[in-house]
């Protein structure tokens, strides 16, 4: 059968072979992308001239515009979480326990409003809800006749409004599915004794979804938490920062690093803390357990209240999809936006201008191979550590396991002060090249990367692979042909995963990029200052249809829905 | 075609030794049962058998060749083993053809041979003409069969398999228990397998070795194991039984209060504990009206039925003894001969009364 000669390996771990290096230097990868960075901003933040200082600390919490900064955030962070509740877990419970009607478009939908951009959003209802050429004030006041207008989008309630209709996707992923864990028999049972509709879904249903709720609850707002985007084009024209804003102030010239990473600490503090609190609600497994079996699920019907609640669902779609999508389209064919449009407002030279003009066009093009080449890589690696953690092949994978989804923690704004100062210093000079953005995307995208890989590996039963190594196949040659096929819609989803989060990615983009180096979300808030609103809606068109491609591309090699996987900030 | 021999195998997991110190010999062309309840070790050991782990202590032998040894341990891929499993780990992306043949190129069949060998292996297993489906297509029995052809058709030294039938229902489990016993004997391959089910190591093995908290407590064949269980555990894991703890009184009987019993021994220390087997189908019973002597040697007792339980074949007697706090289990063939509250009489033959070590 096999050689005669077969000689005694050490091995005090099942699979520590020839294949070793590769798995260390996966491993180290991972250090060089999180632990030398936020070393580096910990360090900055305590350094001063003379040794180490806390004067930074001091000058950052003592200053009163940066308190209010602060209390700003957490305002937002904490509206905005309530009102993706309030929207979120109806619409799930409708979605998951009722026979509302049109459920898979529903569905679809909140899919769209989960991968839009929400600094698209946040554009497309300053053309909505400007007080000035807003089309909703125009039409309001075309109704009314007078002056003043409904509605004031540069607001703090707008801010929020805006932040909740794009974070709202993570509660409803996250109750629904929970709701779909739970039995129908556990319902069942209280109504044979006697319980109304409404009261088996207060006294039954809510109390076992509950960690699911406030689970969902902890990821709205720490989405809110990290946004860029939407605080910049809402609240500085309003006139007051959050947290993400004023750090960025901080990175306008001269750029003031010190004051960055002491600012970003309790950010990072506070995210950390929050995940934490998530995770002790979730347990160990990650989602809400339930009692029962899990069996059949019985829907319950709403009766008269079927078409109410399809309204009030597409109401919401309409805030989140409808209506956005609608004012880009019409601006990226408009000569003026703010008109209607007719015949003679119609144009193509958004969109000729976009695809020729240098600074545009380059942005596409790096936007693009950013995208690909983290994408690849990004699906390589966290594979790879995947495969290293699920089967156990080193010591300390748990370890690994971790660092991998550690990221989520950082908010991208801290994420990149923290690259700044690493990477603006020999021996890695990276600052300026297209490299620092592809680190900053590699290491914020891990976390969703590593948790599809790590579902993806976690189906292949190891007795698989077992089976390949006693008929005489060695370590790679099972991985190449029996794990690898078994794993390949898996990883076209990593990359898919990865591949929509880089192009839409803004937080980190913004402070780390150079004249040279845009891409198109940053390019976006460029045109914001010249007032392209044509051009602006053609890059935001063009974004979109690049998200829908390739989540199109996914659902069509996969067949299966995006929602069915978990969002990034849930596997803790 | 070489045996295995397990000499002081340790496995540890943590604190807990899943191993712990196991000796077993499987000669060449044996097929060894390991049984013994869920976590006693015989998986773990099988796996170490198969390369898949370093033990900690402890040497893995097939013939004169040293594969496992705390210092180091030969790869799965060169022990020259075939393993089947307990979810039969068929792949879902190959044909049942392609599964078959995928250890054929390891072993160096030259190309043109391998087809012929796939198609005479699944014949052999009564899938003939199957090659082209993929396992999602077949039924939990037949991929049990692709998955026994695989393990075969390389001609493996040692053939390992892990309660390769749990997973088919009872009627299945049958058929396929003397299918496998067919083929043993057909290939002659020196076999491990793992099973829980005592009566799936009865039919199937040459010998059985009966493993608890990682350590042996006996080996031997079915009837060895059945007839002369040397521990309690083995005497009621094997079979069903009825233990009665006594105290000896005589060089050849025991007593327990006021019930004397002959047992299969002599030579015992009177004052010492003793532990009784008696097999339920080895006592004979009658109502007390129609008692008769009893041979020389047996053990004439009386006693009440507190239930009679009718299964078919055999009916199960519980039998409160009289002059004693012992109930007595006892299996009779049909039909019925007493009621529950009826009395009667039992006659226990005193080599029925197996000895065991009473410190267990």
């Amino acid at each position: 059968m096999a050689e005669a000669s077969a000689s005694l390996r050490p091995g005090r771990l099942e699979g520590l072979d020839r294949a070793a290096p590769v798995w260390l230097l996966a491993a180290a990868a991972l250090v060089m992308l999180i632990l030398l960075p936020m070393g580096w901003l910990a360090y900055i933040s305590v350094s001063g001239p003379r040794g180490l200082t806390l004067a930074h600390y001091g000058r950052v919490l003592g200053d009163p515009p940066l308190q209010k900064a602060l209390w700003n955030t957490v305002v937002l962070a904490f509206w905005s979480g309530v009102v993706a509740l309030a929207i979120g877990a109806p619409m799930a419970w409708l979605s998951a326990r009722t026979d509302l009607p049109g459920r898979r478009v529903i569905q679809s939908l909140i899919m769209a409003s989960f991968v839009t951009p929400p600094f698209l959003g946040a554009f497309a209802w300053v053309m909505l809800a400007g007080p000035n050429a807003g089309y909703l004030n125009q039409l309001y006041r075309g109704l009314t006749g007078g002056e003043a207008p409904l509605l004031n989008i540069f607001s703090m309630p707008g801010l929020i409004f805006v932040v909740a209709i794009y974070t709202f996707p993570y509660v409803y992923i996250m109750i629904a599915n929970t709701l779909g864990l739970i039995a129908s028999d556990l319902e069942e049972a209280a109504a044979i004794l006697g319980a109304g509709r409404l009261q088996v879904a207060r006294t039954i249903t809510l109390p076992m979804v509950l960690p699911a709720v406030l689970s969902g609850f902890i990821l709205a707002v720490l989405q809110a938490l990290a946004l860029f985007g939407s605080p910049a084009i809402l609240a500085l024209p309003a006139g007051f920062h959050t947290v993400t804003t004023q750090m960025w102030s901080f990175f306008q010239y001269p750029p003031r690093a010190e004051l960055a990473a002491a600012f970003s600490i309790p950010l990072l503090l506070a995210t950390a803390l929050l995940l934490l609190l998530q995770k002790k609600l979730l347990g160990r497994r990650g989602y809400a357990a339930v009692g029962g079996k899990g069996g059949q699920r019985r829907t319950i019907r709403l009766g008269p209240w079927r078409y109410p609640a399809l309204v009030g669902c597409l109401a919401v779609l309409a805030c989140a999809v409808f209506l956005p999508y609608g004012i880009l389209l019409k601006a990226a064919f408009a000569r003026a936006w703010a008109q209607p449009l007719t015949p003679a407002n119609f144009t193509l030279e958004n969109w000729s201008f976009t695809f020729l003009h240098d600074a545009t066009r380059s942005a596409i093009v790096n936007t693009l191979e950013l995208g690909v080449l983290t994408a690849c890589v990004g699906a390589g690696l966290a594979t790879l550590l995947a495969y290293v953690t699920n089967r156990r092949l080193i010591v300390g994978h748990q370890v690994l396991g971790f660092l991998a989804v550690a990221p989520v923690v950082i908010p991208g704004v801290v994420l990149a002060v923290a690259l700044f100062v690493a990477y603006t210093r020999p021996p890695f000079l990276l600052y300026g090249t297209l490299w620092i953005l592809f680190i900053a995307y590699l290491t914020k995208e891990m976390p969703v990367g590593y948790s599809q890989a790590d579902a993806t590996m976690r189906g292949i039963h190891p007795e698989l692979e077992e089976a390949g190594r006693i008929l005489g196949a060695g370590r790679l040659r099972v991985l190449r042909e029996i794990t690898a096929p078994l794993a390949r819609s898996g990883i076209i989803a990593t990359w898919c995963f990865v591949f929509i989060g880089v192009i839409r990615e803004l937080s980190a983009s913004i402070i780390l990029f150079t004249p040279n180096t845009k891409v198109i979300s940053v390019v976006i808030f460029d045109l914001k200052e010249e007032g392209q609103f044509g051009a602006i809606a053609v890059l935001g068109v063009f974004m979109l249809v690049m998200t829908f491609a390739t989540v199109a591309l996914m659902q069509a090699l996969l067949g299966r829905d995006v929602l069915g996987a978990r969002p990034s900030g849930s596997s803790g | 075609m070489p045996g295995v021999t397990i000499t002081g195998l340790t496995k540890r997991f943590g604190d807990v030794a899943a191993v712990d110190g196991l000796d077993l010999t499987v000669r060449p062309g044996e097929l060894v049962a390991m049984l013994g309840p869920s976590g006693c070790g015989k998986t773990t050991t099988l796996r170490l058998v198969a390369g898949f782990m370093a033990p900690d202590a402890g040497e893995i032998r097939v013939g004169d060749r040293v594969l496992s040894s705390p210092g180091g341990v030969i790869p799965p891929e060169r022990r020259r083993m075939a393993m089947i499993f307990q979810s039969y780990a068929l792949w879902p992306h190959m044909t049942v053809a392609q599964n078959v043949a995928y250890g054929l190129r390891f072993a160096k069949t030259p190309r043109a041979e391998r087809s012929g060998r796939v198609d005479e292996m699944l014949r052999a297993v009564q899938l003939g003409g199957y090659g082209t489906r993929y396992p999602g297509e077949l039924s939990g029995g037949q991929q049990q069969r692709v998955a026994v052809a695989r393990a075969l058709v390389v001609e493996p030294e040692i053939l390992l398999l892990d309660e390769p039938l749990s997973n088919l229902d009872a009627s299945l489990r049958e058929e396929m228990r003397f299918e496998i016993r067919r083929l043993h004997e057909r290939f002659g391959i020196t076999t491990l397998y793992v099973t829980h089910d005592q009566a799936e190591a009865m039919v199937i093995s040459d010998r059985a070795a009966v493993i608890r908290n990682g350590r042996m407590e006996q080996v031997g064949a079915p009837d060895e194991l059945f007839e002369r269980p040397r521990t309690r555990f083995v005497a009621e894991f094997i079979g069903k039984t009825n233990l009665i703890d006594a105290v000896a009184d005589g060089p050849g009987s025991v007593a327990r209060g006021r019930l004397r019993l002959r047992v299969a021994a002599d030579g015992l220390t009177p004052g010492t504990p003793a532990v009784v087997s008696i097999r339920p189908h080895l006592i004979a019973l009658r109502p007390r009206a129609e008692a008769r002597t009893s041979p020389a040697g047996a053990n004439p007792l009386a006693g009440t039925v507190l239930r009679a339980s009718y299964l078919g074949d055999t009916v199960d007697y519980q039998v409160a003894l009289e002059e004693s706090d012992i109930v007595l289990r006892v299996t009779s063939p049909t039909p019925a001969r007493a009621r529950a509250g009826d009395p009667v009489s039992v006659t226990v033959p005193a080599d029925a009364c197996v000895l065991l070590p009473a410190a267990d």
